[in-house]
């Protein structure tokens, strides 16, 4: 029986012998991971998902459910499946600390590598190496970007982002300007104590 | 300078972009998929945003306050086109509306970034980012949904076949076009019209719809003129409803 759900696809009954089909894929559009820079030269920093039916389409979703606010200068998506993650660690110890070594014959290009610095935070841009694999990405960046003690990486393909184009800064031009956007803008609570204080006197 | 003629124009303008801000607005809360109706909503916000700037420079010239103009006229006296004040019906034709229109209104903006009267041609120069995105967000998913099932392509081939006759009304000539055209104001509709005409096409050539012949289509004209359709009184009445309870009332 067809469920109503249609995330829901059950096996189907006993069909005739001999037919293989392929499988029916899920009716959803996957998951993009967003990123953000709020100020020029600021990192990118991850700021959450949006669903798309392809990059394209996330790149222009993410731009209002992500940076409908206050300020931004510029912003990516990648498809969640182009994210690499390493182990996680807990308390003290660092994240790096359990990436081994690992090397590609595949061609090399360029990867980025995103820090969690703090648990409960967002990743940061941490820089670009380059591999031939996301593993070999995560080992060179443990030789040339790890610092700090984090608590996750993330490489991802810089091939496999949709970044802004030079012609598209202008998106976010008079972002500044839509303060109505901001509640605390309004200032309904001084709107009020007026108010009560019109009245009461 | 002819002061009617720019008057009408920025009337005309400020009206297609204030109605179709209240119609777009209609699916906050409704939309599709949360990141639709957050970008969709917030495009509605951009067009009464250019709507009301419009107001301002009106009021500027003499012409009574943005919210007076907004909720008080009635709808013979508005000057938009017919094709923003029609219902949304589905998503599809909502979303084919907005690519017919934001593709034109991001021509006339370009065109107006040189017109000589400065105020316009500054506004023009400041929403240009706004109107881009409008524009990259309209022809992504008309790129999108024209070619992906035959549902989306017989859904949007649908919208289109209807809404093509109320958009080249768009296009409605003003009375005063020679004079805006000499005064170096705004460079006409009919410029505007090929144009758009261009850009539709190539968007449309990338999919699997297709445009009818535009000799065949007779453009549904009159709403530069006040004569309109009867949805769009009831949506006025609406749209004013808190606005008439006291308007006196500061927000």
């Amino acid at each position: 029986m067809k469920s109503l759900d249609p995330r829901v696809n059950r096996l189907p009954v006993p069909g005739t012998p001999g037919t293989i089909v392929p499988k029916v894929p899920l009716d959803q559009f996957g998951s993009f991971e967003v990123f953000v820079q709020a100020k020029e030269g600021k990192p990118f920093q991850h700021e959450g998902i949006v669903h798309a039916p392809n990059l394209e389409l996330a790149f222009v979703l993410a731009k209002e459910a992500f940076t409908r606010r206050f300020t931004c200068h510029s912003l990516y998506v990648t498809e969640t499946r182009d994210v690499f993650v390493s182990p996680t660690t807990e308390a003290e110890q660092n994240a790096y600390d359990l990436i081994e070594e690992a090397t590609s014959p595949a061609a090399k290009e360029p990867y980025e590598i995103y820090h969690l610095p703090r648990r409960g935070k967002q990743h940061i841009h941490a820089g670009t190496v380059t591999a031939g694999s996301p593993e070999e990405a995560m080992w060179l960046a443990k030789q040339s970007l790890n610092t700090k003690a984090v608590f996750n990486v993330w490489a991802v393909r810089s091939a496999a982002i949709r970044r802004t184009t030079p012609e598209e800064a202008i998106l976010w031009q008079t972002l500044p300007d839509k303060k109505f956007r901001d509640a605390s803008d309004y200032k309904g609570g001084d709107k009020l104590k007026e108010f009560l204080e019109r009245r009461n006197a | 300078m002819n002061e009617l003629a720019l008057k009408e124009l920025l009337y005309k303008m400020a009206d297609d972009l204030l109605i179709l801000g209240h119609r777009n607005s209609e699916w906050t809360g409704m939309g599709p998929i949360l990141e639709e109706d957050i970008a969709f909503s917030s495009m509605a916000q951009d067009k009464i945003g250019q709507s009301h700037a419009l107001f301002q420079l009106l009021h500027q010239l003499g012409e009574q306050a943005p919210d007076t103009v907004a909720f008080t006229r009635n709808a013979e006296q508005f000057h938009n086109c017919v094709l923003v004040e029609l219902p949304n019906q589905e998503y599809d034709f909502s979303l084919i509306r907005h690519f017919l229109f934001d593709t034109a209104d991001a021509l006339r903006w370009e065109m107006l970034s040189r017109s000589s009267y400065e105020p316009l041609a500054q506004l023009a120069r400041k929403i240009h980012g706004e109107l881009r995105y409008h524009t990259l967000h309209a022809n992504t998913w008309v790129k999108q949904l024209g070619s992906a099932t035959e549902d989306s392509i017989g859904r949007l081939q649908r919208s289109l076949d209807e809404a093509i006759p109320f958009a080249l009304g768009m296009f409605e000539e003003s009375p005063y076009e020679s004079d805006l055209v000499t005064d170096k104001v705004f460079e006409g509709e009919a410029m505007l019209k090929s144009l758009w005409m261009a850009q539709v096409e190539k968007v449309i050539s990338a999919t699997r719809l297709h445009l009818p012949d535009w000799k065949l289509i007779n453009p549904v004209r009159g709403g530069r003129m006040g004569k309109h359709s009867p949805h769009l009184q009831p949506m006025l009445d609406e749209m004013s409803e808190v606005f008439r309870m006291d308007p006196t009332a500061e927000w």
